[in-house]
């Protein structure tokens, strides 16, 4: 997916267009700024990784992008035009018209995300009946079909399995099912293999991307994990505290990325080429208080480079000359002249991790 | 799931032995003395070692409890040891009232919670929520006889609605014929249900304002859960989300207040029975514990609480139909 065909067949990039969208929190102690002004484009088939520590917005922003937020306490703003479709400000009425049938999400945590107390696969089959209109009938059969599609073994025994006698891998690759039952053109992931152990990553994300092959569809990763996303994305968005901060082709963005955090983060993420026992970099502090944003750059705290010009204002999307890569960073990183570590651009890196043979 | 309930079984009858022994000889520790209240003022030494000797009571406790227990198992309770009446005979008589103002009242406490709960769970701290969360929580804190007088005074003066009397439905024997005459057969239902109108209201009061409070929180906890933006996101109305996705799961601990509630009613309805001259089971164990009729008092409290485990045990196993968890071992 991560292959330049899939841009260059595809150049509309209307698919889902997302304008300086906001999502603030009315909390008791203050508007809280949960995402501050996003804006990206994404095309048919494209597949546009969001990258960021815990708490940056990336899961607040793909359910604003759904209008999955709650619809108490929260301010949107700003515009996601998706397919023709408006989403900001559209009743709840009017996006279950879209949910399910054109956008749809793979939730975090399999272990809750699922009907404690209904078959998989009638959950599988619900919205085939209530979305499409199919015969109760019609809806097992698809529904068998689909868990054999996301490669459940025996699909008509597990067909009548609740999600507690599933193990974790099982029930992503259910919820993955429930996802895609009604053939969604966006599909909205929100960190897919978090709660999974690792080799059963490698097979969610790699059922993921042939899924995408075979339907079609556009893809939104998120994740914390840039390992995740270096080999299955066209392009990424860097996320702090709300906000943008480096956003461009995949390849870019690990090859000549310009925000500090960026890097941190990449420095922070095991590699294959690393001798074993290396310590890992962390990131000192801890992401802001969106309660209590500065004026500044808000991983100015937390930043090396960091001058006094950082904490005063906050810098703006500049692109960086490559087409469509671009950072917000006073004192941005120059690859060209200071090389990190040579295998820290690499994407190669990062995949050999996830590649299955 | 088999194994689990075989398990249940087990300890059911386990339970059921055990409250025999404990209903037995615990009316051996109650004081008074039978002779005196059957024989008054012939109580002679005489008299008192004939009587007890033609009512089995002169032989030993553990041989007394087994004669008992006995007949209880061949279906026979015994017989009143002052009028003479067959014990199954009265209870016959008494229990189906009992479980027909528990089951109509239930109904109506179920009728009204569940759809009065989904309402307020939708929007917690709304305005409906908070009215009917405080309307609830004042209901609560009042005892029944005083809902009690305060629905005589509305239905049966105010309104003219018959306010008493156990209605010709329940009298078990004779109803067959209902079926066969159908004008009689409303006739006779509608008058017994308009007599059951004042002692269904009085218990459903207290269920409903429990199974309210209960299934509210439970809604309201459940509805946060991922599964259900989950079930948003695949575009199901909130209508079915509540039905399908939110009330399932919260219905459990509802299950477990309602046997234990219901158990409670069977015994405890007596205070409503009694304020309405219904000639429930209640009426019938303060009788025979005014009277002195141990044996009446024993079989009674038998049965009582043979029901209440009767129906927790089909509680549980409801439970474990909604909740399929819980059977897992």
């Amino acid at each position: 997916m991560s292959t330049e065909t899939n841009q260059n067949n595809n150049p509309d990039e209307d698919f889902l267009v997302v304008e300086n969208l906001t999502t603030t929190f009315n909390t008791a102690r203050g508007p809280l700024p949960a995402v501050g002004g996003v804006s990206f484009r994404l095309g048919h088939n494209e597949t546009l990784g969001v990258v960021g520590e815990s708490g940056s917005g990336k899961t607040v922003l793909s359910r604003t992008i759904m209008g999955l937020q709650p619809r108490t306490n929260v301010e949107v703003g700003g515009s996601v035009r998706f397919d023709g479709h408006e989403i900001v400000g559209a009743t709840e009425a009017e996006l279950r018209e879209i949910w399910g049938t054109k956008v749809a999400m793979i939730f975090q945590d399999p272990m809750t995300s699922l009907n404690p107390v209904t078959k998989i696969g009638k959950q599988i089959g619900e919205s085939l009946h209530v979305r499409l209109g199919m015969s109760k009938d019609e809806a097992k059969a698809r529904a068998i079909e689909l868990l054999t599609l996301v490669g459940i073994p025996s699909p008509e025994e597990r067909y009548e399995a609740y999600p507690t006698q599933l193990s974790g891998g099982m029930r992503q690759r259910v919820m993955i099912a429930i996802a895609l039952a009604c053939n969604p053109s966006l599909l909205l992931a929100d960190e897919p293999t978090t709660g999974l152990d690792v080799t059963i990553q490698a097979q969610i994300l790699n059922l993921l991307d042939e899924l995408q092959m075979k339907l079609q569809m556009s893809v939104i990763l998120v994740t914390h994990d840039l390992g995740v996303v270096a080999t299955r994305t066209d392009r990424i968005i860097v996320m702090y505290a709300g906000r943008v901060v480096e956003m461009g082709r995949t390849k870019d963005v690990f090859k000549d990325h310009r925000m500090p955090y960026t890097r941190a983060l990449l420095e922070s993420t095991p590699r294959v080429s690393n001798p074993s026992h290396t310590r890992l970099k962390t990131i000192p502090g801890r992401p802001p208080n969106l309660l209590k944003l500065a004026e500044g750059c808000a991983f100015a705290p937390r930043c090396s480079r960091a001058t006094e010009k950082c904490s005063q204002e906050r810098p703006n999307l500049e692109p960086t000359g490559t087409d469509g890569h671009y950072f917000a960073c006073w004192n941005p990183l120059d690859n060209q002249s200071a090389p990190v570590s040579s295998s820290t651009g690499s994407t190669k890196e990062f995949g050999e991790d996830n590649v299955r043979s | 799931m088999l194994k689990y309930f075989i398990k249940r079984l087990v300890a059911l009858v386990a339970i059921i032995i055990a409250i025999s022994i404990g209903s037995f000889f615990m009316i051996q520790l109650l004081p008074g003395d039978l002779a005196t209240s059957i024989l008054g003022v012939a109580n002679t030494p005489a008299n008192k070692r004939e009587l007890y000797a033609r009512l089995g009571l002169d032989k030993g406790l553990v041989q007394q409890y087994l004669t008992w227990m006995g007949h209880v198992l061949q279906g026979d309770l015994g017989k009143s040891y002052i009028t003479g009446e067959s014990i199954n005979t009265s209870i016959g008589k008494s229990l189906p009232i009992d479980l027909e103002i528990i089951f109509l009242s239930q109904i109506v406490a179920f009728a009204c919670a569940i759809p009065l709960a989904m309402k307020a769970a939708r929007k917690p701290n709304g305005l409906f929520d908070r009215l009917s969360n405080g309307l609830t929580f004042g209901l609560l804190s009042v005892p029944s006889f005083i809902i009690v007088v305060y629905l005589v005074l509305i239905i049966a003066i105010k309104a003219q609605i018959p306010g008493t009397g156990p209605g010709s439905f329940t009298r078990w024997p004779e109803w067959a014929w209902l079926f066969t005459d159908t004008g009689m057969f409303f006739t006779t239902v509608g008058h017994n249900l308009t007599s059951m109108v004042i002692p269904t209201l009085a218990l459903s009061i207290g269920s409903f304002v429990v199974y309210f409070r209960v299934l509210r929180s439970d809604l309201i906890a459940t509805l946060q859960e991922e599964f259900i933006t989950m079930a948003r996101s695949k575009g199901l109305s909130s209508r079915r989300i509540m039905w399908r996705h939110a009330f399932r799961p919260s219905s459990v601990a509802l299950l477990g207040t309602a046997g234990i509630n219901i158990g409670g009613l069977i015994a405890g309805g007596f205070v409503v029975q009694y304020l309405l001259a219904i000639p429930g089971l209640g009426g019938l164990l303060i009788a025979s514990i005014t009277l002195q009729d141990y044996l009446v008092i024993q079989s009674t409290v038998f049965v009582v609480a043979v029901a209440v485990i009767v129906i927790n045990f089909t509680v549980d196993f409801i439970t474990t139909l909604v909740d399929p968890r819980i059977a897992r071992d």
